[in-house]
C-alpha cells in the first residue's frame, strides 16, 4: 500500500509541485492544508503517513502546527519545507517534533530522499 | 523536472500574493502606527521568494529577499512607519510585478534593479535597531556535560547541503534516540549560525555498536563523513563517504483522487464555450428539423440532445465565472497613486467584490473602469480647500460597487464631487452640433448621450491624468460592444455616479426574434421588459416625438421599420417590445416576433454607415444569419 500525504502550504505552486513530485513516486496525496489550523484540523481527520509542512503560513504557521500535530500524536512523521536562510525556524521546528526538512528550491530528488528517511 | 508547465501557475498566483501586498501596503499607510499589516505582506513577500526560487529566477527571488530582510527589521522596530520606506515599499511591489511578468515571458536579463536593490538595503541598516539584530535564538536542549564520556563521533554534513546547522540537530536527534550525547563541538549557538561549515563533533553514552552509530547518522541525511572513536575499548571505525541514503521510490501508482481544484487555461474554457455555441446552434437545427418530421424516435433524441446541451452550457457557463475582485484588487493603489499626483485626498471604498461576471466580460471592463475611476478623482472630487469651502469633509469619497439585478451586473463609480456643470456641457454641444439647439435642460438621459460623443470633453485642461476627451466615450463603446449600457446620474456640488449595466455573460444570450419586412433580428432578452399591442389609441405625440401611453407611463417610441427604411407594406397588427436599461425604457416597434430562442454572440465589424442599433451577429438554428440589435442603441 501506498503511503498516504497531507501537503501543506499556503501557496498553491508549492502544493501542486510537492504534490506532483510525491504523486510520481507511488505517494497517494490524501488531503491539502492552506494554513497552520487547517493543517492541524486535516491530520486528525486524515491521520496521513507523512505530512510535508510550509514554515511560513497564515492563520499558525508551520512551526505551531507541528507543535499541535505532535502534541495529539507524537508519531507524526513530519517533513518541513523551508526556504533558504530559515535556519533558525527549521531548528525550532526540529525541537518542535519535525523529523526532517528540505530546503527551497525543490530537487525532487531530495525531497524523496528526505521523505524516505522520515518514513524509514 | 521540466519548471515550464509550472511558469503560468506561479504567475497567476504571483499576481494574487503582490495583490495582497499592495492591498496591505494601502492599509498601513493609512493606519502607519499600526504595524499589523506587516506579518501579512512578509509572508506575501517570502511566498513570492520561494516561488522564484524554485522556477529559478534569480533576480526575482533576490528583490524578493531584499524586501523581506527590510520588513523583518520594520516589523521588529515598533515604531511608526515612515512615508519613506512605505514608498520604498509600494516601489517593490511595482518592481516585482514587473520583474515576474517579464521573468516568465524570458526577457528579466536586461532588468536593472541596482538602484532599487541598493535603496533596499540602506533603508534595512538604517532602520535596523541599534542593539543588536539577531533574533533571540532558541538554545538546542542537548547539554553539554563537563565530562566527556561515550564514545567520540565526528561528522561532516555534505558541502552543498542546505541548512547544515539544522542537518546536524537532525543528527544529534537521532544520536539521542541511542542514548545520551554530550560534549557538543562547536556549541550549540555556533552550530546554529549561517556561518557553520557543516563539521562538529560529539560523544554518545550507547550500547550499539559503531555501524549501528554510523547508519543512525547517515539516516539523517546529507552526510558526508561519520568517524567514530572508540573511547571505551571497542574498535574504533572510520568511515568511507557511503552510498547515499536515497533509497528507492515505492512503485508508481496512480494517485488517486487527489485533486479537487485544477486551474485551466482560459483558452481552454474559450474553445470549449465555442464548441458549446456551435452545439446550441446544432440543436436548434435539429430541433427544427424534428418539428417538422413524423420521427417519434427522432423526437425523442431531439429532446435529449436539448437537455444535455443546456446542462453542458450552464456548467461551462459557471466555470467561466469570475469575481470582479480579480479586477478590482488593483484599483485602491492607482486611486491612491492618483490622488497624491493631483494632491486629493479621497477615500475609496469597494462593495460587492465578490460578485461573479463571465471571465470574458471582466477582462473588458477594466480600462472603462480605470477611465471613471480617474475621472472622478481628477474631475469629480475637488481639492481639499475647495471642499471645506464648500462645507465637504476635506478628504473626497469614491466608491466602486457591483451588485447582481437578475441577468445583469451593474458597476458603479460614484463621487461625492463637484458633480457635472450641465451649462458648460450644454453650451459645448449646442456648438458643436450634437444636440438640439432648442433643448434648454440636460436630463441624464441627455448627458450621457452627449458625453458619449466620441471626443467629446469639457475638461478645462489636458492633464495626464484623464487625458483629453478620451473617457465616457471610450466607456460607452465599449459597454455598447458589450451589450450593456451606461447611465449616468449628476447633482452639482454633491457628486457624479457612472453605472455600468453588463450581462452575465456574453457567449450564449437568450433573445427575441422578431421580424421586419423580409428581415429577421435577434434582440437579447437582457433588457427587454414586457411586450404590447400597438393599439393607434395609445399613441401620441410628445415633443414632436411618437409616444405610446402604457397604463400611466409615456413611453417613447421607436419603429424599427423608420429606422431600417423598410418598404415593404406594414402589417394591420403590430407588437411594441418594451425595452429597459436602468430608467430608461422606450418602445420598439416591429412586425412580428417568431420566437424566442438561445443564441451565440458574435462580435462583428459594422461597416462604415452601419446604424449603431447592432452589436454583433448571430447564427439561428436553421442556419441563417441575423444580426443582433442593440438595446443601448434603440433606447
Amino acid at each position: 500500500m501506498s503511503h498516504s500525504v497531507l501537503v501543506c502550504d499556503d501557496a498553491i505552486f508549492m502544493r501542486t509541485m510537492i504534490s506532483d513530485i510525491l504523486a510520481q513516486a507511488g505517494f497517494e496525496i490524501v488531503g491539502e492544508a492552506e494554513t497552520g489550523v487547517q493543517a492541524v484540523e486535516k491530520y486528525g481527520q486524515l491521520k496521513p503517513d507523512l505530512v510535508t509542512m510550509d514554515i511560513v503560513m497564515p492563520d499558525m504557521g508551520g512551526i505551531d502546527a507541528v507543535r499541535e500535530i505532535i502534541k495529539t500524536d507524537p508519531g507524526a512523521k513530519i517533513l518541513m519545507c523551508s526556504a533558504m536562510g530559515q535556519q533558525a525556524l527549521v531548528v525550532e521546528a526540529i525541537q518542535a517534533g519535525a523529523k526532517d526538512f528540505v530546503v527551497k528550491p525543490f530537487q525532487p530528488s531530495r525531497v524523496l530522499e528526505a521523505v524516505q528517511r522520515v518514513l524509514g | 523536472m521540466d519548471l515550464a508547465q509550472y511558469a503560468e501557475l506561479f504567475r497567476s498566483e504571483t499576481r494574487e500574493h503582490l495583490s495582497v501586498f499592495n492591498q496591505l501596503l494601502l492599509d498601513w499607510e493609512r493606519t502607519p502606527d499600526n504595524n499589523e499589516p506587516v506579518d501579512g505582506i512578509f509572508r506575501a513577500v517570502h511566498t513570492v521568494k520561494g516561488m522564484a526560487a524554485t522556477m529559478g529566477y534569480a533576480k526575482v527571488a533576490d528583490l524578493a529577499h531584499r524586501a523581506e530582510n527590510l520588513l523583518d527589521v520594520v516589523r521588529k522596530g515598533h515604531a511608526t512607519v515612515s512615508a519613506d520606506i512605505l514608498e520604498l515599499l509600494f516601489r517593490t511591489a511595482d518592481a516585482l510585478e514587473e520583474l515576474v511578468e517579464a521573468s516568465v515571458a524570458g526577457q528579466d536579463a536586461g532588468m536593472d534593479l541596482t538602484g532599487l536593490l541598493d535603496r533596499l538595503d540602506e533603508a534595512t541598516v538604517r532602520e535596523a535597531p541599534p542593539e543588536q539584530r539577531d533574533r533571540p535564538r532558541r538554545r538546542i536542549s542537548f547539554v553539554n556535560a563537563p565530562v566527556a564520556v561515550g564514545r567520540k563521533v565526528e561528522v561532516t554534513i555534505r558541502a552543498d547541503s542546505a541548512l547544515k546547522g539544522a542537518r546536524a540537530l537532525i543528527v544529534l536527534k537521532r544520536m539521542d534516540a541511542l542514548g545520551a550525547v554530550h560534549g557538543i563541538e562547536p556549541a550549540p549557538a555556533a552550530i546554529e549560525s549561517e556561518t557553520f561549515d557543516g563539521r562538529f563533533a560529539f560523544r554518545v553514552e550507547t550500547m550499539v555498536d559503531a555501524q549501528e552509530i554510523e547508519a543512525a547518522v547517515r539516516a539523517a541525511g546529507d552526510v558526508e563523513r561519520v568517524t567514530i572513536d572508540d573511547d571505551q575499548g571497542a574498535a574504533g571505525a572510520a568511515a568511507t563517504p557511503g552510498p547515499g541514503t536515497a533509497a528507492a521510490a515505492p512503485e508508481p501508482r496512480e494517485a488517486a483522487g487527489r485533486t479537487r481544484h485544477i486551474r485551466v487555461d482560459l483558452q481552454r474554457l474559450d474553445t470549449l464555450m465555442n464548441l458549446i455555441g456551435e452545439l446550441v446552434t446544432a440543436r436548434g437545427r435539429l430541433a427544427a428539423l424534428s418539428a417538422s418530421s413524423e420521427d417519434a424516435a427522432l423526437a425523442d433524441v431531439a429532446v435529449k440532445v436539448s437537455q444535455l446541451t443546456q446542462a453542458l452550457q450552464a456548467e461551462i457557463i459557471q466555470a467561466r465565472m469570475t469575481p470582479v475582485w480579480q479586477v478590482f484588487d488593483r484599483f485602491p493603489r492607482l486611486v491612491r497613486d492618483l490622488s497624491r499626483q493631483l494632491g486629493k485626498q479621497v477615500g475609496f471604498r469597494v462593495e460587492g467584490k465578490e460578485i461573479e461576471l463571465d471571465r470574458a466580460v471582466l477582462d473588458e471592463i477594466g480600462d472603462p473602469l480605470v477611465h471613471l475611476l480617474r475621472n472622478a478623482v481628477d474631475h469629480g472630487i475637488e481639492p481639499p480647500g475647495e471642499r471645506t469651502a464648500a462645507g465637504k469633509p476635506a478628504e473626497g469619497r469614491v466608491v466602486l460597487s457591483a451588485l447582481r439585478e437578475r441577468a445583469t451586473v451593474a458597476i458603479r463609480v460614484e463621487d461625492d464631487g463637484r458633480g457635472i456643470d450641465r451649462e458648460k456641457i450644454l453650451l459645448e454641444a449646442k456648438q458643436r452640433g450634437v444636440i438640439d439647439p432648442e433643448v434648454d435642460v440636460l436630463t441624464d438621459d441627455l448627458l450621457v448621450r452627449v458625453l458619449s460623443r466620441a471626443g467629446f470633453s469639457t475638461a478645462r485642461e489636458v492633464s495626464d491624468v484623464s487625458g483629453r476627451g478620451v473617457g465616457v466615450d471610450v466607456v460607452a463603446t465599449r459597454m455598447r460592444a458589450l451589450g450593456g449600457s451606461v447611465e449616468v446620474k449628476s447633482e452639482p456640488g454633491s457628486g457624479t455616479s457612472f453605472t455600468l449595466r453588463l450581462p452575465v455573460t456574453l457567449a450564449i444570450v437568450r433573445a427575441l426574434l422578431v421580424r421586419v419586412g423580409d428581415e429577421r433580428y435577434a434582440l437579447p432578452l437582457t433588457h427587454v421588459a414586457e411586450t404590447v399591442e400597438l393599439k393607434p389609441d395609445a399613441v401620441t405625440r410628445v415633443e414632436g416625438r411618437e409616444a405610446l401611453m402604457l397604463r400611466d407611463e409615456v413611453l417613447p417610441l421607436v419603429d424599427l421599420r423608420e429606422l431600417l427604411g423598410t418598404s415593404a407594406p406594414a402589417p394591420t397588427r403590430r407588437p411594441v417590445i418594451v425595452l429597459q436599461l436602468g430608467d430608461r425604457r422606450a418602445g420598439l416597434v416591429v412586425d412580428a416576433m417568431t420566437g424566442q430562442q438561445e443564441i451565440v454572440v458574435k462580435s462583428f465589424d459594422p461597416p462604415r454607415g452601419t446604424l449603431p442599433i447592432f452589436s454583433g451577429a448571430t447564427i439561428l438554428g436553421d442556419g441563417a444569419p441575423v444580426l443582433i440589435l442593440d438595446a443601448g442603441g434603440l433606447v
